[in-house]
């Protein structure tokens, strides 16, 4: 099978069902003015196309905000639970994609999650091309574009989607059909267009390419204390990275000693993350938090696997009810050689 | 630290109530079913006409201290029980007639209330902690049924309960809520109080209020900094970040506007 197609918009309905046989299709829906989340989908008109960041990002397929890890009763593991719906992400863009590979380095790296392998098994990620916003900043951190990490690809040129199949899995779902055209010249040049003028259209942007050097070297810069005196410790940011995987273990237990064992999003900012027996804790107030944050987002992973575990979504900035998220913002201040006003200044009403 | 003793008989418990809304005591009387084939009650004035007030294993107390009968009874029940349960924002923090008398003087509201003739007796509002050790301290308002039949599981399993005191944030976001606090500017609670009610509030689109009390250790002026910079004044943001009883510690240098930044210039 070829691996490059043209889809007419007016077939999206078509390729949306083909899609549905796999599994349910989740994809980006409005539901506020200002924000999107994943959500099943049936109908092409349900799906916001515009989104560019859902308030949740995809991970929360791969590995849910609340789950269960078994249930027990005074005899031992009594259930775990089966994972096999299988399941359509569609529509993440490529920060979201770079976001997924980082948590499937972390999740299967060995002994490997039992649960985030089974269900990635399930699942098919159909990726969406995008023109950033002033959050963005994915160029910066080099997750702009990526060459893995989904099973189709779609890039928007004008009345058409330029279709990438990336896997067999997805070769497989997408044979035979009278949506697909492969790719004529002119579609092939309309793709590299786009994605070469893409490139410039990032405004939200640093130049350091030695991320923890400089978080090294500014370890001690007020930034630290101005920002951590605003925070509000309230684990948004955390939440809503595509590449934090903390989790908390509680046991939900009945009183006739039968018990559900649960694992749930935890969060680096809350007071009792890093609390240890004798009630010490290693980062007792909000700057020491915040900036173990930053720390984790722009160098934590550098030193031992060269993996930025930012990548570039902007959810943090736009997350943050105290606006301290300005990752860009933080960056260029610890460079100090520039200024540049904050991505949080409101632009004027006329 | 006094332990529940299975050994021989079914561990006994008694529900008692000092100044609150007894919504405490609803929770309890839905689960009952649940809880009877685990414990034997001794003492349930709400729910039963005869009570035995002897020692008992584990005491589930409801209520604030509002008044010198509610502090005798407390003192005396601390003497009869193992283990003291504080349920509920009123007595886990002394809930909105705490939070009264926070700003106002106990007497000069009985004086307007019942009229200075009254002989009602009146202090100010206070937490049961201020008066007796508490083992166990479960907010809520009212408290969350899952919550109070697991600390009951772990409290005969003669081990505490973990009751993490996270934000509402945590619970809204899970939800993937639209955050209203920034999307619509309303008031909400959300990061500085501790959650346990599923984000009820925001998940309508209601700006939370602070019902459960404060989170472990609350970041109160930087709630209050993003409030004023959203135009809201500091009067009224001492009043909500107050109304659930959280202690005036936590805002000794919030009473000074002062000890805030002027919002920066948004102007431009």
């Amino acid at each position: 099978m070829e691996k490059s197609f043209v889809l007419a918009k007016s077939d999206f309905q078509k390729f949306l069902q083909r899609l549905s046989t796999f599994g349910a299709v989740h994809a980006p829906v409005r539901v506020s003015d200002q924000s999107f989340a994943y959500k099943p989908v049936d109908l092409e008109k349900e799906i916001a196309f515009e989104a560019l960041r859902t308030i949740l990002p995809p991970k929360k397929f791969l590995y849910p905000q609340r789950e269960a890890l078994f249930s027990y009763d005074e005899s031992g593991i009594v259930s775990e639970p089966q994972i096999n719906e299988p399941l359509v992400i569609f529509g993440s863009h490529p920060c979201d994609l770079a976001g997924m590979k980082v948590l499937d380095y972390i999740f299967t790296a060995p002994p490997g999650d039992s649960l985030y392998i089974e269900r990635r098994k399930h699942i098919l990620i159909v990726g969406l091309s995008c023109l950033p916003d002033k959050y963005c900043f994915c160029e910066s951190m080099g997750t702009d574009s990526v060459d893995d990490g989904y099973d189709v690809f779609l890039t928007d040129i004008d009345d058409h989607f330029f279709v990438e199949v990336a896997t067999p899995k997805a070769a497989e779902l997408l044979s035979d059909n009278d949506f697909l055209i492969p790719a004529s010249e002119p579609y092939k040049q309309a793709f590299k267009d786009f994605w070469h003028d893409r490139k410039a259209l990032f405004t939200n942007r640093f130049e350091t390419s030695n991320l923890p050097a400089l978080l090294d070297l500014e370890a001690d810069n007020p930034v630290w204390e101005e920002l951590g005196n605003r925070c509000l410790s309230c684990g948004n940011c955390t939440f809503v990275c595509p590449t934090c995987y903390c989790f908390d273990i509680v046991d939900i237990a009945q009183l006739n000693g039968k018990g559900q064992r649960e694992r749930e999003w935890d969060s680096c900012q809350f007071t009792d993350f890093a609390k240890v027996a004798g009630n010490n804790n290693f980062r007792p107030g909000p700057i020491d938090r915040l900036k173990f944050w930053y720390r984790h987002k722009l160098h934590g992973f550098q030193d031992a696997y060269q993996l930025p575990t930012c990548v570039g979504c902007g959810r943090c900035t736009v997350s943050c009810p105290a606006e301290i998220d300005d990752i860009v913002g933080v960056v260029v201040r610890l460079e100090g050689s520039r200024q540049r006003d904050s991505i949080y200044a409101k632009e004027e009403k006329n | 630290m006094p332990t529940v003793k299975m050994t021989k008989t079914i561990p006994t418990i008694s529900v008692y109530s000092l100044t609150g809304c007894a919504g405490e005591l609803l929770v309890i009387l839905e689960n009952l079913n649940k809880m009877l084939p685990y414990v034997r009650i001794l003492s349930f004035p709400f729910a039963q006409s005869t009570n035995d007030d002897g020692p008992v294993d584990i005491a589930f107390i409801e209520g604030s201290v509002s008044n010198p009968h509610d502090l005798e009874r407390l003192v005396s029940i601390r003497r009869r029980c193992k283990m003291l349960v504080a349920l509920g924002n009123c007595a886990v923090w002394g809930c909105v007639q705490k939070g009264a008398c926070s700003r106002f003087d106990a007497e000069q509201m009985r004086n307007q209330v019942y009229g200075e003739q009254s002989t009602i007796e009146v202090m100010p509002a206070s937490r049961v902690e201020d008066h007796v050790k508490v083992d166990v301290k479960l907010s809520g308002c009212p408290i969350d049924s899952t919550q109070l039949l697991a600390v009951t599981a772990s409290l005969l399993k003669d081990h505490l309960p973990y009751i993490p005191q996270k934000p509402v944030c945590l619970e809204c976001k899970l939800k993937e809520n639209p955050c209203i606090l920034i999307e619509q500017n309303l008031p909400c609670l959300g990061p500085v109080t501790a959650t346990g009610c599923g984000a009820l509030c925001p998940s309508v689109g209601a700006p939370c209020y602070g019902c459960w009390g404060p989170s472990e250790e609350p970041q109160m002026e930087a709630m209050a900094q993003v409030l004023l910079e959203k135009g809201y004044r500091l009067n009224e943001v001492l009043t909500r970040l107050q109304a659930f009883g959280a202690p005036t510690e936590l805002f000794s240098r919030l009473t000074s506007s002062q000890a805030l930044v002027n919002p920066p210039d948004r102007s431009n």
